[in-house]
């Protein structure tokens, strides 16, 4: 409890040995079943194939891992950005909440399997349709949580900054934003993975790159250790991308509660 | 801390007619807070005010600060209502959680005054490090409020209040939320900072003790709607150090104001 904040250190090798330990026995059993019950290739493929495949072709699945990352990160972004505007909008007013939280809802209960081809004639075929997609399937969560964060302000705090003549914009960018920023993080660890989701679906519909067309074409010629390659890269994507929103996390909200648990 | 319907005419350096009350719109529409209070506090003066719970203590303070619309009176703070006071940064407030800015160090939440509203800087104003000097707090300048004690950060607190160097300093139970010990400490802490920064106070209570141990008058609210019925002189000696509270003197101004106030809440 001097100077610095007990920050949480870098995750020691011990504490990620149960991990890397559960992972290897899921491997050999999955190994070991393949090689003992004689399952064809076609439906189950073993891990040991899996990597032979990924292995012959690195680039291959990084070059298609790439496309879907970047539609996943700019339909993330898009839906974010349009997400928060529309917050600061409905946390300043009721009525505006009531008007556009019904839109918002909407958009949500709609699955977006159901959009995604209508996409497609609209937007093409193009990146467009994914970005728009993975923008859709974010903008959700970020919204709730950012009009919920920017109220969720300590009232005491709100009436020192009334008492000593902060403007409005004061009062949002110095207490309101930070208030916010819990509840903000909270949304994108549930919508960055979510926007991955939804750029793959964008890519069934319409596309000759990307890892959703790599599923879409391995599965139509049962070439399972592309598809598990594929999957494979997405769970690595995926993974990545919530570690990656977690130490952003612990970066920012040091002074959090929710980051000193862990 | 929320403002509730309210009526007071409080005049602070200066006299007010009597103000009469209710006010539609706000939660419990037409509640009256508070009925004919009116004060003129001198400056420099230390007042304490004390009543039961729910007299509108904490309201008449939010109309002073200028954080509540009184139904009618009025506020004078220096000739200014309280609106050009708080415009004019003559107003600092501590409430009874500290309220500090968690991604803020101590340091920059004592600077937070100084960082809005920069169109009424007031250059005289004491250091932001001086004043974690006057608190005690200099060494902890770097930490975060979370990193700190409840007492520290009502510490904090006041020295944020005082940033601006404000001719008016609105204290609302400032150690309603400290355990017993933190509690008479902090006393005499502020006592010692009043001694050194000589302000004007406005400090609400429901401690009979924080109230006579501080204070030069101590107003006697009645229950709801909170109307002024004393204003009790406190002739105790400056500066009062621990240990005064064991004095006859102390103990007979505690017992007059005891019983003003049970009569009260009886």
């Amino acid at each position: 409890m001097r100077s610095a904040w007990p920050r949480p250190s870098a995750q020691p090798a011990a504490t990620l040995l149960p991990t890397v330990l559960s992972l290897l026995v899921v491997g050999v059993v999955w190994e070991a079943w393949i090689a003992l019950a004689g399952t064809p290739v076609y439906l189950v493929p073993a891990p040991s194939a899996v990597a032979a495949r990924m292995s012959v072709e690195p680039g291959y699945f990084l070059g298609q891992g790439l496309i879907t990352l970047a539609e996943a990160l700019g339909g993330f972004l898009l839906g974010t950005g349009v997400a928060l505007a529309a917050a600061t909008a409905m946390a300043h007013s009721l009525a505006l909440e009531r008007a556009l939280l019904p839109l918002a809802v909407l958009v949500k209960v709609t699955p977006i399997v159901a959009v995604a081809p209508l996409f497609v004639i609209w937007f093409g075929f193009g990146v467009l349709p994914k970005v728009l997609i993975a923008a859709l399937i974010t903008f959700f969560p970020a919204l709730v949580n950012g009009v919920t964060g920017l109220r969720a302000v300590n009232p005491g705090a709100l009436d020192f900054l009334r008492s000593v003549a902060a403007t409005r914009r004061e009062v949002f960018f110095t207490l309101r934003v930070p208030s916010a920023l819990p509840y903000l993080f909270a949304a994108f660890r549930v919508s960055i993975p979510l926007s991955v989701i939804g750029a793959v679906v964008g890519e069934w519909f319409s596309a000759d790159r990307g890892l959703g067309a790599v599923i879409i074409v391995a599965h139509a010629n049962l070439d399972t250790p592309t598809l598990f390659g594929a999957i494979f890269t997405l769970a690595v994507m995926g993974i990545g991308l919530s570690l990656a929103v977690s130490a952003l996390e612990r970066r920012i909200l040091f002074w959090h509660e929710s980051t000193l648990i862990v | 801390m929320f403002p509730a319907p309210t009526a007071a005419s409080p005049a602070v350096g200066g006299g007010a007619p009597p103000g009469v009350v209710a006010r539609a719109g706000d939660v419990p529409a037409g509640l009256e807070a508070l009925r004919e209070v009116t004060v003129d506090i001198r400056p420099g003066e230390f007042l304490s005010v004390l009543g039961p719970s729910g007299c509108g203590k904490t309201t008449l303070l939010r109309i002073v600060g200028g954080l509540a619309e009184p139904t009618s009176g009025t506020v004078r703070i220096g000739g200014r209502t309280a609106a050009e006071a708080q415009r004019h940064k003559l107003i600092g407030c501590v409430f009874q959680e500290p309220a500090l800015l968690p991604w803020r160090s101590v340091l920059d939440n004592v600077r937070l005054p100084l960082a809005v509203n920069r169109a009424v800087l007031r250059p005289d104003a004491t250091p932001p490090e001086e004043l974690l000097d006057l608190v005690r707090l200099t060494e902890f300048a770097g930490y975060y409020p979370g990193q700190l004690s409840r007492g520290m950060q009502q510490r904090v607190a006041l020295a944020r209040a005082l940033a601006l160097d404000p001719a008016l300093l609105l204290m609302d139970e400032p150690f309603a939320s400290l355990d017993e010990i933190t509690r008479e400490q902090m006393r005499f802490e502020l006592l010692r900072i009043w001694d050194a920064a000589r302000k004007t106070v406005l400090f609400v209570t429901h401690s009979i003790v924080d109230a006579v141990l501080l204070s030069d008058r101590v107003a006697v609210l009645s229950a709801r709607p909170g109307r002024l019925r004393a204003l009790v002189p406190v002739e105790l000696q400056r500066p009062r150090f621990a240990g005064i509270e064991h004095a006859p003197e102390f103990t007979a101004a505690y017992r007059r104001v005891h019983d003003l106030v049970m009569a009260e809440a009886a």
